[in-house]
């Protein structure tokens, strides 16, 4: 199984994408020595709205993509199809609420992260921080998570080990990332998605030959599998898990301070209101085919799941093996890896603009220091390069707690900076004793409930993570002072105006 | 446009964007859920699996394109015509 053949065309879109952040790198060199931060973090504000919307929509979609989420419709059938669905919405209304606005601010301010834009409107260097932290910590270990679930596909597809896998697109991206900046990472993101996309249609023509056309893998599905076919899939989907996906993987995700940070990354309007209707194509598209992929494998996988390994994330790989030949095989894996680096690169690099953009650079202005642009260079260089190979290390061998803090880094993200960010940009009342409350209250109670697997009508802890930062926010609020007029001037123009 | 124009627009914007939102999930449950009882299969799949996956995201990009078109509006953000 294990040949050259194989790893070549993985290989050459991993160098494809080492050689476009190289190009990147070398054409921004005139920005990067005017102002480094502002070009590197946030790509000096040029995006178009086709790499706008892609980046958007790559970063979103991970390896659970391709591996989590078809494993689960092999089980589930439509349903989870009918449930993944809502993710159609997360580009419009990340980049519809939020683009604007922060967009305008960013620009008065001169902003490069999110938590320069919470900085700015909640004057409070101890919720800064504690956003990085937050930021840091969750992106980490859901970098480290999305290194392990390609990398074990990897070996069930290609036959090569777990660390041959790692090591080649671990680094990789690493290294892209780090040379790239975001301006490379959002163009990388694009070849990403487009590879994706290809990689879903690959399989999915592949499948279409093996098991017979879509009519026949369906026929056998609806006679031998008729639970699939049901939205609720004789209780195997309950009403309460549509409505906790349509929070955790729909609406909250509005919040997520990786598509935030996009809003302050394009050109004009114009390219915002591009993206907004190509990333909702686009991630449509990529929901749709790869969890109908999840469905038909049911024809081809007709055993039940002990016989495949007791794990749903197998599917997706023996779906890849069982229907295409080694060279293909190879092709077609570039879509999870795709999925996989064009997540771990945006994480990244966020993470890294944390570290020294939003905990560094602005500790030192405290005490009235103010870095080189050289010193910024190599600082964010540096920065970057480490994080990333610290994650790789761990991925390696990832210790237990890991998988603890990956299962709460979507919620908790979502519930740290929900009604921060949504008060914060369109509440002129909201004020930081609100936010400091929201923040570490709402993901403290959000932690603790997943730890205890505490639950309120059987819904996700989000909802309790969400409630409990909106009650935090508002008590919090009205302890704290108002906003003095300057920042008003800056958040809430309109309230000037006579 | 003034600034304070460009805030007032991107808040229209913003409360239309969530209107879209309740929009495509009253179209998602009344495509899926509301079809889930029709005995009407093509391909023998069912209509709901139709009407509230693929019309799903069909709807969703119609009104994207909506709010671009009817709703959205152009203008320079940067802080160019400045006015308090």
């Amino acid at each position: 199984m294990s040949s050259i053949i194989n790893l070549i065309p993985v290989l050459a879109f991993l160098v494809l994408m080492l050689l476009i952040s190289v190009y990147v790198q070398k054409s921004s060199e005139d920005d990067r020595q005017k102002n480094f931060a502002k070009d590197y973090f946030i790509g000096g504000r040029t995006l178009g709205g086709f790499v706008l919307a892609m980046t958007t929509a790559a970063t979103y979609s991970s390896v659970s993509t391709f591996v989590g989420g078809p494993g689960m419709a092999w089980i589930i059938g439509y349903g989870w199809l009918y449930m993944a669905i809502v993710q159609v919405v997360v580009i419009f209304l990340v980049l519809g609420v939020f683009g604007k606005k922060i967009a305008l601010v960013a620009r008065r301010i001169d902003a490069v992260t999110v938590i320069d834009v919470l900085r700015a409107r909640y004057k409070s260097n101890f919720l800064a921080n504690f956003a990085a932290v937050v930021i840091v910590g969750f992106f980490c270990a859901t970098m480290v998570a999305q290194f392990v679930g390609a990398a074990k596909l990897f070996e069930a597809v290609t036959g090569y080990s777990y660390l041959t896998g790692l090591s080649l697109f671990g680094l990789i991206v690493v290294f892209y990332t780090t040379i790239g900046g975001f301006k490379g990472v959002a163009i990388t993101d694009s070849f990403c998605a487009i590879a994706m996309i290809a990689g879903m249609c690959l399989l999915f023509g592949a499948m279409m030959e093996t098991g017979g056309g879509f009519d026949n893998i369906m026929k056998h599905i609806s006679t031998n599998h008729p639970d699939m076919l049901e939205p609720l899939s004789r209780g195997k989907m309950p009403i309460s898990l549509y409505i906790s996906q349509w929070l955790l993987v729909g609406i909250c995700t509005l919040a997520l301070p990786q598509s935030v940070v996009r809003g302050i990354s394009f050109k004009n309007t114009q390219a915002l209101h591009r993206a907004i209707v190509i990333g909702t194509v686009v991630i449509g598209a990529m929901t749709l085919v790869a969890t109908v992929i999840g469905v038909l494998s049911k024809g081809i996988l007709t055993g039940d799941l002990a016989s495949y390994g007791g794990s749903v994330d197998n599917i997706t790989p023996l779906t890849i093996v069982k229907s295409m030949g080694p060279f293909w095989a190879g092709v077609t894996i570039i879509g999870p890896i795709a999925a996989t680096i064009s997540t771990v690169s945006s994480l990244l690099l966020a993470a890294s603009s944390s570290i020294i953009k939003d905990v560094y650079m602005n500790h030192l202005a405290s005490q009235g220091k103010e870095l080189a642009n050289d010193s910024v260079r190599n600082l964010s260089l540096a920065a970057t390069v480490i994080l990333g190979l610290a994650v790789y290390a761990i991925a390696i061998t990832p210790p237990s707690v890991i998988w603890i803090i990956n299962m709460f880094a979507f919620g908790g993200l979502q519930t740290a900076f929900f009604w921060v960010l949504i008060f914060g940009l369109f509440w002129y009342k909201a004020n930081k004793n609100g936010a400091i409350a929201a923040m570490v209250g709402g993901v403290l109670v959000y932690c603790a409930t997943m730890a205890m697997k505490i639950k309120v009508l059987d819904l996700h802890q989000i909802v309790i993570g969400i409630g409990v930062s909106l009650i935090f926010f508002l008590v919090g609020n009205s302890f704290g002072k108002t906003v003095d007029d300057e920042t008003l001037e800056i958040f809430f123009p309109e309230r000037f105006d006579n | 446009m003034k600034r304070s124009e460009k805030f007032r627009q991107a808040n229209r914007e913003a409360k239309a964007t969530i209107l879209a939102t309740i929009a495509v999930i009253a179209f998602w449950w009344v495509a899926g859920f509301g079809l889930a009882d029709v005995n009407i299969s093509y391909l023998h799949t069912p209509l709901w699996v139709w009407g509230g996956c693929l019309g799903t995201w069909i709807f969703a990009i119609l009104v994207t394109l909506y709010l671009t078109k009817y709703v959205f509006v152009d203008f320079d953000l940067d802080d160019k015509e400045e006015g308090k």
